[in-house]
């Protein structure tokens, strides 16, 4: 936890992953031009001096994540979001019960979700049941792109898919993370389209549904759809970073969300390792919107919103008291390692964040 | 537009050069991002040869390459046969061959693409054609050119009341020097009178969109609609004018995103824009 212009800021980083695409783990031609489109969203929003080189992004180990997040102690928590793309990649991508390892080792800093995909039917509800019974697991992420054998993706709002959505109703599993992102095969149909959002959500009240990437290039549908269900949360993987160098198309995108959903309903992800943490969090929280930007859309950008969006919007859908959590991660191994225990301690401030 | 209908600025009798066939080019949108493939840098190269067998005609091969080699296939095969139609609209042009390039279905589409087969031939197992496809998008692109319409008439005075009731009737073009070709205004006439004068630009770029999408069909019928396709009530002028603000956003959104992906893939591709 670091302090911002006086204030204590408290980063649950929403969207973060472990990924191995080294060469020994691509399976398919589709996993090599899958890193490699990751690696130009890294380079194209990532400062010069902040860029990884292709070898180290291609696989990084636990090590260089928990310094990437404690190291200059910018991130307090990390919610780890599975994605295993195991026609892409032998042992998968980034897969559950690898990160469960990684949060088992640092179990106050990491949250881990599940997953589960309809179309795997029983042995998909039985994974669903293993993952809550073995890490008690408050969300999911679906990827409802994902190639399987045949089908070319699948639909929140389809039968099967709200079996499994009962199902995390009935065992507590609160945050379903939709991955709505680019537009990109299957072929002609969007399988990123946001449109299946708007049945879920309404048909699963008690659930939250966390749009990953705020549905670009479905802004527009996502604003519309989430103005309407109340439960419907935008998570900023993506967009954040555009404020590094197009801040002023990152101040349209903020205005849009805070005009159409409000401050609460936003969550930061840095897309750990498409984007660090440690520089976006400050790129973050010195963006602005303009005057102008302030007058069209009427909404307040100021400290306050994007301390809720860094992390008392998440700190909210996965049950964490932010001031018992303090006191818990004074004392773990993390602040021990890397000597972070004076910024969770009660003295005034906390560590400055170099500038 | 999404390309469909090539503005015939080149093409016919213009003599086949490099610089003619990216104006020609120029009309082919990137469905999504409602701009050029041009100007969003796509274009590789493009080389023209004789036509051994033909006496007087070219071939002109178009390279392009997309910010993701996993862009939408759906997008990439219209804006592969748009490109194809625009150079095949020259005269003396004898074969025009697309060659997309670093995309996961680039084999697929060039085949079709040239082969002028159809995209369910090359995609048995898609969903759907096309059209559909196209629609969507158009309807999309015509959301986001409202907005500028009906931003460059707020800015010249006119009400919302004046502007939901608006026809085509009501506009007229007014042509400036050919020098000042990109200053185009468009009158607006009020009540039977001139009213104000406007930049051209965007309220063409609306109702050709508008047109295309099928919303808009004749002269004395409101310019200007809901998402659905209905006249404005003035009560829903605010709400709409949000919604296509956001329906911009989104675009401007992505735009900047496959601005940076484009670059970053080229540099590492090594691939330079064609000239």
């Amino acid at each position: 936890m670091f302090t911002y212009e006086g204030e204590d800021i408290f980063v649950i980083d929403g969207h973060i992953h472990l990924w191995d695409a080294s060469e020994e783990n691509i399976k398919t031609r589709g996993g090599k031009q899958f890193i490699d489109c990751f690696y130009d969203y890294h380079t194209g929003f990532t400062p010069e001096d902040k860029q990884w080189s292709f070898e180290e992004y291609e696989q990084y180990d636990v090590d260089r994540l928990t310094d990437d997040f404690f190291g200059n102690g910018i991130v307090d928590m990390g919610i780890f979001q599975p994605t295993h793309l195991k026609e892409f990649y032998h042992e998968g991508f980034n897969t559950f019960d690898r990160l469960t390892e990684v949060k088992d080792q640092y179990p106050e800093r990491f949250i881990v979700n599940g997953r589960f995909d309809p179309r795997e039917g029983e042995d998909g509800m039985a994974e669903l049941e293993r993952q809550k019974e073995e890490h008690d697991i408050r969300g999911v992420k679906v990827y409802t792109a994902e190639w399987k054998d045949d089908s070319k993706g699948w639909r929140l709002d389809s039968d099967d898919s709200f079996e499994f959505l009962q199902k995390c109703s009935d065992l507590g599993i609160k945050n379903v993370h939709a991955h709505k992102g680019p537009t990109i095969r299957p072929l002609n149909k969007d399988a990123f389209s946001v449109e299946d959002v708007d049945l879920a959500a309404s048909s699963f009240p008690e659930l939250n549904f966390v749009v990953e990437h705020v549905g670009l290039p479905r802004l527009d549908d996502f604003c519309w759809i989430a103005a309407q269900e109340p439960n419907v949360y935008g998570g900023l993987a993506v967009a954040a970073p555009l404020a590094v160098h197009r801040p002023q198309k990152f101040g349209e995108i903020m205005g849009e969300l805070l005009f159409w959903l409000g401050e609460d309903r936003l969550l930061f992800g840095s897309d750990y390792a498409l984007w660090n943490p440690d520089w976006l969090v400050e790129t973050f929280l010195d963006s602005e919107l303009t005057p102008e930007q302030e007058a069209e859309y009427g909404v307040d950008f100021g400290l306050e919103t994007k301390k809720k969006i860094l992390g008392e919007n998440a700190a909210q859908l996965y049950g964490i008291d932010i001031d018992q959590k303090k006191r818990d991660l004074e004392v773990d191994a993390v602040s021990e390692e890397y000597d972070l225990s004076a910024m969770y301690s009660n003295s005034p401030g906390g560590a400055v964040a170099d500038d | 537009m999404s390309g469909a209908d090539t503005t015939p600025t080149a093409g016919g009798a213009t003599p086949v050069t490099t610089t003619a066939i990216r104006t020609a080019l120029d009309s082919v949108l990137d469905p999504e991002l409602d701009e050029s493939i041009v100007a969003l840098g796509y274009i590789d190269e493009i080389v023209i040869s004789r036509d051994e067998a033909g006496e007087t005609g070219v071939n002109v091969r178009v390279s392009f390459t997309l910010p993701t080699a996993w862009c939408s296939p759906a997008f990439a095969w219209m804006m592969a046969s748009d490109a194809k139609e625009a150079v095949e609209a020259f005269d003396a042009v004898s074969a025009a061959e697309i060659d997309l390039r670093d995309h996961m279905h680039e084999t697929e589409i060039n085949t079709g693409v040239n082969a002028g087969t159809p995209f369910a031939d090359a995609f048995p197992d898609a969903d759907g054609g096309l059209a559909a496809v196209r629609a969507t998008l158009d309807h999309k692109a015509r959301l986001a050119r409202q907005y500028d319409a009906v931003e460059a008439l707020l800015s010249v005075g006119l009400s919302p009341a004046q502007i939901i009731s608006l026809t085509p009737d009501e506009l007229e073009r007014v042509e400036e020097t050919a020098a000042d070709a990109g200053d185009d205004r468009i009158h607006i006439f009020v009540d039977d009178a001139f009213g104000v004068a406007v930049d051209a630009e965007p309220i063409e770029a609306y109702l050709e969109m508008a047109r295309e999408e099928g919303c808009l069909t004749g002269d004395d019928e409101p310019v200007f609609r809901m998402p659905e396709g209905d006249p404005i009530e003035e009560s829903m002028f605010e709400l709409l004018r949000r919604r296509t603000r956001s329906a911009k956003v989104n675009v401007n959104g992505q735009g900047t995103v496959c601005e940076a992906l484009n670059e970053s893939r080229r540099e590492m591709l090594g691939r330079t824009e064609a000239d």
